[in-house]
């Protein structure tokens, strides 16, 4: 498979709020991703796997060229010509036609774009005429998606996207993402709804603060981490994080409490 | 993609807006009525208020253009970052491979048309009722300075809230900011000249007198009601508060250029 996008060491910090500080406006920087090195591939579908904070979503915008940072092989704006991103539960609202808001991200782009086409694809035909305000939240999902095809992108990012479908668009979706994987298109996927993930990926890319921990594909991730043929998503976090399958606890499983262990399981 | 088509578009938008409901009426009662009732030859006025031709009616009723308007134009574009932001189609439209600098200036040109065409199409219509009631038309110099000070006017408060709308982390913030800098330029600004003078050793127990106009003159000069209305003056000969033209040329590209350069380069940092 042909490399369309390589990343090279890219870091990235967000600036929060330093409290030592006396001046209300000091920043320090906060949490972000730390020299990550990874090459997304045409017509594969790569799966960001990771727990609540990894950097899942930060290294998805820094793909995206949302945040200006360097290490990639082509600029950021570039890449984003080359890009459809859908994010995280966006929440479409206003008076204004499912067409007329895609319309306006269609005028964002360069090319000749075929709004209906994209609107039949994603199953919006029925609701291309009603307002943002009378769509429900999978409906929202889509209309995302539809955003995210718009201009043929050479890489899809979408940062779980499986959120708030009905299990038959699950499906569907699951199908229209591989079937644009065989016509080369080159997905970058996260979902916390492991058992799809699955299903969906060729390879997956296990993050945890901030690193890449590990890539590639699911058999050779099992065996470089030591698991069995049939362990899970969740077994290869708990594998990486430290703690037992058996102990996850939601406060186990909160970022900051999380020991981090290195391949080798010695714990920094 | 040109700014334009992508400012027509969002201009569609913001004029199909449910708020448009309001600010039409709003816009309306206080354009055409104030029109309506200033050029009435009957009309009991202010002595200081001499109404003899068309412009007079004009440059008279835009006292009201500055109370609705300009109101218009903060209620238009409040939230015209700060909402996107909010719900998370500003990470789908920053991701969109445009300028962000071209971004920036659509958004721009679709609140100002948004707020620009409604007052354009009343004026006309007053200039109906002008006609109508003292059979006087202003001259097409006089109309010309008029539309473009009133353009202006609308564009400086369109750049000003879009950039607080594009500062603030809620739309009630982004609303506050609008409606103070709204608050201080409409109705703060004659207490802030008052004190200036007051500072500068101006008396300020009479505001008629000559080194409290020239005070104010150039308090004005830093208020885009204030530039406005020294625009409007440039036609009229009997008005003079020793504002020459270059610098109320000056005032106003510098109202124009400098909260777009800060919009612009607000959106081109931009992180959603």
């Amino acid at each position: 498979m042909e490399t369309c996008l390589t990343l090279d060491e890219v870091s990235w910090r967000h600036k929060v709020r330093d409290f030592s500080s006396w001046k209300p406006w000091a920043k320090k920087d906060g949490p972000g991703i730390h020299s990550i090195n990874l090459e997304i591939r045409s017509g594969s579908i790569l799966g960001l796997i990771g727990p609540n904070g990894a950097g899942k979503t930060t290294l998805m915008r820094a793909i995206c060229g949302l945040y200006e940072c360097e290490g990639f092989d082509k600029s950021s704006n570039s890449r984003r010509n080359g890009i459809g991103y859908m994010p995280e539960q966006v929440r479409w609202e206003g008076r204004v036609s499912v067409k007329s808001a895609l319309n306006t991200i269609a005028l964002m782009r360069e090319d000749e774009i075929d709004l209906d086409s994209i609107i039949k694809t994603v199953g919006l035909s029925s609701k291309s005429d009603h307002f943002l305000d009378d769509l429900s939240q999978g409906m929202r999902q889509r209309l995302s998606l539809a955003c995210a095809l718009i201009g043929n992108p050479k890489v899809l990012v979408m940062d779980e996207p499986l959120n708030g479908l009905d299990p038959l668009a699950q499906r569907a979706f699951c199908n229209l993402l591989k079937d644009l994987a065989k016509k080369g298109v080159a997905v970058v996927i996260s979902s916390h709804q492991v058992s799809d993930l699955e299903k969906l990926v060729d390879r997956v890319a296990l993050l945890h603060h901030g690193q890449l921990l590990i890539e590639g594909t699911l058999p050779n991730v099992r065996k470089d981490l030591g698991l069995e043929k049939e362990s899970d998503i969740v077994e290869m976090i708990c594998s990486v994080t430290g703690i037992s399958p058996e102990e996850v606890s939601l406060e186990l499983s909160n970022d900051d409490l999380l020991p981090f262990k290195n391949l080798g399981g010695e714990e920094e | 993609m040109s700014a334009l088509t992508l400012g027509l578009h969002i201009m569609k938008q913001r004029l199909s807006a449910g708020r448009m409901l309001v600010i039409w009426p709003l816009l309306a009662m206080f354009i055409l009525f104030s029109s309506w009732g200033l050029s009435d030859p009957k009309a009991n006025l202010p002595a200081e208020l001499i109404i003899d031709s068309a412009y007079d009616v004009m440059f008279a009723s835009t006292a009201f253009i500055i109370f609705s308007a300009t109101m218009g134009a903060v209620l238009i574009s409040f939230d015209g970052i700060s909402r996107d932001r909010l719900s998370g189609v500003l990470e789908v439209k920053l991701s969109q491979p445009i300028k962000r600098a071209v971004y920036a200036r659509s958004l721009l040109i679709g609140h100002w048309l948004a707020i620009f065409l409604p007052v354009l199409v009343l004026n006309l219509v007053s200039l109906l009722i002008i006609w109508h009631r003292m059979d006087d038309l202003p001259s097409l110099e006089e109309l010309f300075i008029y539309t473009l000070a009133t353009g202006l006017l609308l564009l400086w408060y369109t750049s000003i809230q879009l950039l607080a709308s594009s500062w603030a982390k809620d739309m009630g913030s982004s609303i506050a900011v609008g409606l103070g800098v709204w608050v201080l330029f409409t109705l703060l600004w004659l207490i802030l000249t008052t004190v200036v003078a007051g500072l500068s050793g101006v008396g300020v127990e009479n505001l008629n007198s000559s080194e409290y106009l020239r005070i104010e003159a150039i308090m004005d000069l830093f208020s885009p009601n204030g530039v406005y209305h020294h625009l409007l003056e440039l036609p009229l000969s009997d008005i003079d508060r020793g504002i020459s033209p270059l610098s109320t040329s000056i005032a106003a590209i510098l109202w124009s250029v400098i909260p777009l350069h800060l919009f612009i380069r607000r959106i081109e940092r931009m992180r959603p």
